[in-house]
């Protein structure tokens, strides 16, 4: 199976997605990173990401949800507002952030016929903001086995802790080769883009990952043959809110930029740190490695992970300058910023903030900051 | 050394011609439609104003929104390096350098030796940008050279609260409307972009020796508005409007003369 097949995966009904369908399958829609897709998996259905990509009128959504709200959730609700998503049985979500939970509360009603005659699964996870409590573990526990009961519900199908771990076993080979693409991104001259290396994650997000892993084995494999490019002008790491849209890489890279690795949910911080699963309670072990990694500021706790995160990608990829990509009205990584800029500064990495829309519709504006930005990491240089 | 500039913006296109350091030759003209001819029209009028020949120009680069539309530019920079290179050309030791265009504005902090420290653009939004005042000039019927010298013959403070080009022109109908007199209305005009403006230099950091470049530069009202609202002294340039176009020939002679050094070498 060629790179090809897997980079025309990217689409949100993807055609993996509608393979699936068209032999009976069920799939749920999660948003956030703090639902764990190996539950769904296990439970023989598939798990699909929700996302807004390609959204150019969210005017249904603002009913809803105020236009001062992070369009990115504007433009998820959108399109299950406007049928973009009927292929799904269910969503799943965690209350990551409050226009999430947003999402959720709103289907309750838009999409009560779906709910109350299809059986449409409605579910929300509340995923605690504090790691190191002697609560949170087994709150997020519990709560992961409401949905564990939710998804049983909706497929029919018992998720035993065998076919749990299988999944386990299945989705940490998935993250391996994850790694290993973004592996391929250290290279000094890589031949993997950042526009590319997204749209190999947002396939992964809604591919069954046995086939999945199958075909970016492939694609690492010819990556690995590939004829390497000259080498970037600057190298560059994106952080901050969820970028689902390739085309907005594109927009930086086609600047001269090269995007060489990021810390953002829909890149690294999706499938990265392996999934430890203790035979003795791996609903708890689960939970404990999905609260544990370092997703995003929205767990309090946890920022000194996250600032070692980004200090070590910066050091591993070799990274000349970091973009921080905050989506207007982030509740999550609105203000990060005050924090994290000195640790930058100290560090003497430049850093470019950039305010991001879901629809995309100040292009020039955008490839101008970047082009400076680019020019002047170069200095003198050229 | 003889190198060219060309800043191709989105109302004007302007060219120097720079001889070691010093300019010989200038020319402007609106964009219009086309950027590609725009710019080949204000280079030859450059070369004709500085009486050299275009065989006799080492290196001619672009900078502006439309400079990629120059094709027989031998390269180009970014508009914000342009700014800078180009303030730091015209004043060594500018520390901060306020590019106001006719559709957006640039706020750019710089380092002792010139290069960049940081930058801020304005988004989307024309409030901050020439067009802004253009706009409001066409409200008040009167011409755009004269909404400066108007505004400083204010007696009195109207407050204006609308940031945007189409509201406040209803505020500014309102104003009218209120009997207010046209020399304070176009003040609070001035004081709310300039307002804007400082927004938008205040997140590079206010420091000294600010210069105020672009067509807007020549609006002696915006600079004094600008200066107050910043409490520190806005100085023009001369050839304000053509700074950008002197960072871009500027920097044509550096990487030209860097090419030549490393040809002996």
């Amino acid at each position: 199976m060629g790179s090809e097949t897997l980079l025309n995966e990217n689409a949100i009904k993807s055609p993996a997605v509608k393979a699936w369908k068209e032999k009976g399958g069920k799939a749920i829609g999660t948003i956030c990173c703090h639902v764990p897709e190996e539950l769904i998996d296990a439970a023989g259905m598939l798990p699909v990401r929700l996302r807004g990509t390609g959204c150019t009128d969210d005017s249904e959504a603002e009913a809803w949800m105020s236009p001062f709200s992070c369009s990115f959730a504007r433009a998820q609700f959108e399109y299950l507002l406007n049928g973009t998503y009927d292929f799904l049985n269910g969503i799943a979500t965690s209350d990551g952030c409050l226009l999430a939970g947003r999402i959720h509360d709103n289907w309750k009603y838009a999409g009560k016929e779906k709910i109350e005659k299809e059986g449409f699964m409605l579910s929300m996870t509340s995923t605690p903001r504090i790691v190191e409590s002697r609560h949170t573990m087994g709150y997020y526990k519990e709560e992961l086995e409401a949905l564990k009961a939710d998804l049983e519900r909706v497929s029919g199908e018992k998720i035993t802790d065998e076919k749990l771990k299988a999944s386990a076993r299945k989705y940490n080979e998935t993250r391996a080769l994850i790694r290993e693409m973004y592996e391929l991104r250290k290279a000094p001259q890589p031949a993997i883009s950042g526009t590319e290396a997204l749209e190999l994650t947002l396939a992964a997000m809604s591919m069954e990952k046995g086939e999945f892993n199958k075909k970016i084995r492939a694609f690492i494999g010819e990556a690995k043959n590939r004829k390497p490019p000259a080498a970037p002008r600057v190298r560059l790491m994106i952080i901050g809110s969820a970028i689902d849209d390739p085309a907005f890489l594109k927009i930086i890279e086609d600047k001269g930029g090269l995007v060489v690795t990021d810390v953002q949910c829909f890149g690294s911080r999706y499938l990265w740190e392996p999934v430890a699963i203790d035979d003795s309670d791996v609903m708890g072990s689960l939970a404990k490695s999905y609260l544990e990694r370092p997703v995003c500021p929205r767990i309090l706790d946890i920022h000194d992970e996250l600032y070692k995160l980004y200090m070590d990608m910066v050091k591993d990829y070799a990274v000349d300058g970091v973009i921080y990509v905050r989506m207007k009205y982030c509740e999550i990584w609105g203000g990060e910023s005050l924090l994290f800029e000195s640790k930058f500064k100290e560090a003497g990495i430049p850093l470019l903030t950039l305010e991001r829309e879901e629809i995309m519709t100040n292009e020039g504006q955008l490839a101008v900051r970047v082009e400076a930005f680019i020019e002047m990491i170069e200095k003198e240089d050229r | 050394m003889i190198t060219a500039g060309i800043d191709s913006g989105s109302q004007n296109t302007k060219a120097v011609v720079l001889e070691d350091g010093r300019i010989i030759g200038k020319a402007k003209s609106p964009t219009e439609f086309s950027a590609a001819k725009a710019a080949r029209m204000v280079y030859a009028a450059a070369l004709s104003d500085a009486g050299v020949s275009a065989d006799r120009v080492r290196a001619v680069w672009t900078t502006g929104t439309g400079r990629t539309m120059a094709d027989f530019a031998d390269s180009g920079i970014n508009e914000v390096s342009a700014a800078a290179r180009g303030a730091h050309a015209a004043a060594p030791g500018t520390g901060l350098v306020i590019d106001m265009g006719a559709e957006s504005s640039r706020a750019v902090r710089l380092l002792e030796g010139g290069a960049i420290r940081n930058y801020e653009i304005n988004d989307k939004c024309a409030s901050g940008a020439g067009t802004f005042i253009e706009s409001m000039a066409r409200t008040l019927e009167i011409a755009i050279e004269e909404m400066g010298p108007c505004s400083l013959r204010h007696t009195k403070d109207v407050p204006m609260n609308a940031q945007c080009v189409v509201f406040a022109e209803s505020e500014v109908i309102s104003l009218i409307h209120r009997r207010e007199k046209i020399e304070d209305i176009a003040y609070a005009i001035h004081v709310g972009i300039a307002n804007r403006v400082s927004s938008l230099v205040r997140r590079v950091g206010v420091t000294d020796n600010i210069m105020l470049i672009g067509g807007s530069a020549y609006n002696a009202g915006l600079v004094v508005c600008l200066s107050n609202e910043l409490g520190k002294p806005v100085s023009v340039p001369e050839n304000a409007e053509y700074i950008s176009a002197l960072g871009a020939a500027a920097r044509a002679a550096e990487k030209s003369a860097r090419q030549e050094t490393g040809a002996i070498a």
